[in-house]
């Protein structure tokens, strides 16, 4: 009798294989349920009352709050991702965004809906030529996109006059001595104790765009264009229209996320959102959707950025130093996208 | 990804952060001294320990790595206080979110030293309405919720910036019994601090009344927000646009010694004809440089580390403190080293 000549692979029982592929289905969540395992045990206390500071619904609210933007760019972020593409420059959209329009409340004396709906078309326009760039001028979206960010930077300090936008900034200001209502009504919490229009918005986007995704005929044309870019095309997608799309979405959401930075800050800072987009990129990819695009979706995103959200909320609880932060933030990045990788 | 690789990396970023943990600042009271205490209180005298929190805006700079040491020193003669220092890296959202952390965990008393003075009133005031008293340290913040800033006077101080450059660029003074009037000649580059902060704006507007009158010209001016690199940088740009710069006055004196590295990296010598003036003194750095002949003058801007400590022993033992407390200054040049010459604030020199 001849005996195979390859090794048999280990066979799991398959009550367990069954176990192991649900592990392996919800890797996103259990890596989120981890952190806030080591967020509960790592907790430091109330110092009078004794109480766990991470085990509160302030805190659930503060990490949803502070990692709002964050979260808005990751959003936008995931559809160009979805298309196998990239968008460098949404930090610097933010930044123009968030200068634009603390100029026109503050300076101008605009009223809020206008300013938002101006800035917002500002950050699609941003993202609409992002999107001519890639898909009719065929240049690549890492390029194109870091044309944009370095153009949009420059933007942002042409309208801002190269100073921060802020109340009595230039005496010519409508606003001299504080800012409009409207900043402090975006951060000041409307539902319970908790709960603020900036949280509330960013819910409401992850929300929206989850359901672009996964119900609508466009979502399944970016996972298409992603996982197969010539079999999509040859299948009757409009690639071009839909990539410029996506582009345009991110704009417009990190046009979104700049008017949030601006109430935050009280002020529009041309250099806001520096860097921002690598942070919407770590949390897309820790989220677990493919850089190589067709892979992933929304709804990963917000476990990506609710765990680097938890990560940073742990370290700074715990006073813990900037070089150690930084560390821990490097290997853990490494240490997600090793557990999302698919065997 | 099997369970065990799993296991594995979930066990390494643990141990990544335990190893980052310990910086978590060790409670004074362990159980002994906690029971001691606990006797004390038996024995009919009120023993407890007070939490201070302290939110530094960024550590980059040296001056603010000495003002949290003047105030580690000070709280280290009262063994009752314990304080927790968190280091916003120069980042406003950072300093906002530390803010509130403070707030959640229920600290006795707060420091802050802002970084700008519009995002961060409103997480000082929220903490000064739920109880909590601050104490500002330097930088402003708007509004008046808070229950004591102490600064140095950033006006005057570059008043007095001001009134030096105008004697020691000037002609000399009097002939035989009349004293002709010094008004100064020359061309300066300013380098700014931070113009989003208080004292960079006010070491300014201090600058210019200080030069009123004078035949001081400020040809170049620029925002190196404190940062040396930032300094050196624009006082490159400075000396390819201008033949002729007679002084430098920095809002800080790195930013001064970038702009000494900047003429002296030109090659064409005229670190040496330029007037640098900084202002700091930080006995390691601005005191160093007049020392070695690199900065013609100094002013002293003191941390006021150790007064946040007077004032929130006052305020936690319930004592009223006075609303601001403006600190003086001392100048420091080659002439009045060691000691450098008082000056008292609202004083004129």
């Amino acid at each position: 009798m001849s005996e195979p000549s390859t090794p048999r692979p280990r066979e799991h029982p398959p009550a367990l294989r069954r176990a192991l592929t649900a592990l392996d289905r919800y890797r996103g969540l259990l890596a989120l349920l981890a952190v806030f395992l080591l967020g509960v045990v790592f907790s430091p206390r109330h110092l009078t009352t004794g109480q766990s500071l991470f085990l509160t619904g302030e805190n659930q609210a503060n990490v949803l709050f502070e990692y709002a933007e964050y979260g808005i760019l990751a959003a936008g972020m995931t559809l160009v991702i979805l298309t196998a593409g990239i968008d460098l420059s949404v930090g610097s959209v933010l930044g123009l965004s968030a200068t634009a329009f603390s100029f026109l409340m503050i300076a101008k004396g605009w009223p809020a809906w206008l300013a938002i709906l101006a800035c917002c078309l500002l950050g699609a326009a941003c993202g609409t030529v992002n999107g001519a760039l890639v898909s009719a001028l065929r240049i690549q979206p890492f390029v194109a996109t870091l044309a944009m960010m370095v153009a949009a930077r420059g933007l942002a300090k042409l309208v801002s006059g190269g100073i921060k936008v802020q109340p009595g900034a230039q005496p010519w200001y409508a606003f001299q001595s504080a800012p409009p209502h409207f900043f402090g009504w975006m951060t000041s919490p409307v539902i319970g104790d908790w709960l603020k229009p900036i949280t509330l918005l960013f819910l409401l986007v992850i929300i929206l765009m989850a359901v672009l995704v996964r119900f609508t005929r466009f979502g399944r044309h970016l996972y298409a264009i992603g996982g197969n870019e010539e079999a999509a095309r040859l299948s009757g997608i409009q690639v071009g229209r839909s990539k410029t799309s996506a582009y345009l979405l991110c704009g417009l959401l990190a046009g979104l996320a700049g008017i949030c930075n601006a109430c935050r800050m009280e002020l529009g800072d041309p250099e806001a959102g520096f860097t921002y987009e690598l942070d919407a990129i770590a949390a897309v990819v820790i989220g677990g959707t493919s850089l190589m695009g067709g892979r992933g979706g929304m709804m990963l995103t917000l476990i990506g950025t609710l765990i680097i959200g938890y990560i940073n909320k742990i370290l700074s609880l715990n006073g813990v130093e900037e070089a150690f932060r930084l560390l821990a933030k490097g290997a853990i990045i490494v240490a997600a996208v090793l557990i999302q990788r698919r065997r | 990804m099997n369970a065990k690789r799993l296991t594995a990396l979930l066990t390494l970023s643990l141990a990544i952060l335990c190893l980052g943990c310990p910086s978590q600042p060790k409670p004074t009271t362990g159980p002994a001294e906690r029971r001691a205490a606990k006797q004390a209180e038996r024995a009919g005298q009120p023993a407890r320990t007070f939490t201070i929190g302290m939110s530094q805006c960024n550590l980059g700079e040296p001056w603010r790595v000495q003002m949290n040491k003047d105030v580690e020193e000070a709280a280290r003669k009262h063994p009752e206080l314990q304080i927790s220092f968190k280091d916003a890296q120069n980042k406003t959202e950072v300093q906002q979110a530390q803010v509130r952390e403070f707030v959640a965990q229920g600290v006795d008393l707060l420091i802050i030293s802002p970084k700008e003075a519009l995002p961060l009133t409103k997480p000082v005031a929220e903490a000064y309405d739920k109880g909590i008293p601050v104490i500002v340290l330097d930088r402003k913040v708007q509004g008046d919720k808070f229950t004591c800033f102490i600064g140095g006077d950033n006006v005057m101080i570059g008043r007095e910036a001001g009134k030096f450059l105008v004697k020691k660029l000037g002609p000399s003074t009097s002939l035989g019994a009349v004293s002709v009037s010094n008004r100064g000649k020359g061309s300066i580059v300013e380098l700014k601090g931070l113009m989003t902060s208080t004292p960079g704006q006010e070491r300014h507007d201090g600058f210019m009344e200080g030069i009123k009158g004078s035949d001081l010209k400020i040809i170049f001016d620029a925002d190196c927000h404190w940062l040396e690199p930032d300094a050196q940088k624009e006082m490159n740009s400075a000396l390819s646009r201008f033949d002729r710069i007679d002084a430098v006055y920095a809002h800080n004196d790195p930013s001064a010694h970038g702009a000494y590295l900047a003429a002296k990296q030109e090659g064409k010598g005229r670190e040496k004809r330029i007037v640098f003036i900084g202002i700091d003194a930080l006995p390691h750095e601005g005191i160093k440089y007049v020392e070695q002949g690199i900065l013609a003058a100094t002013f002293q801007y003191p941390t006021g580390g150790a007064d946040a400590i007077d004032i929130a022993l006052k305020i936690l033992n319930g004592e009223e403190v006075p609303k601001n407390i403006i600190l003086g200054t001392r100048l420091f040049t080659k002439d009045t080293l060691p000691a450098g010459q008082y000056i008292a604030p609202g004083e004129q020199s």
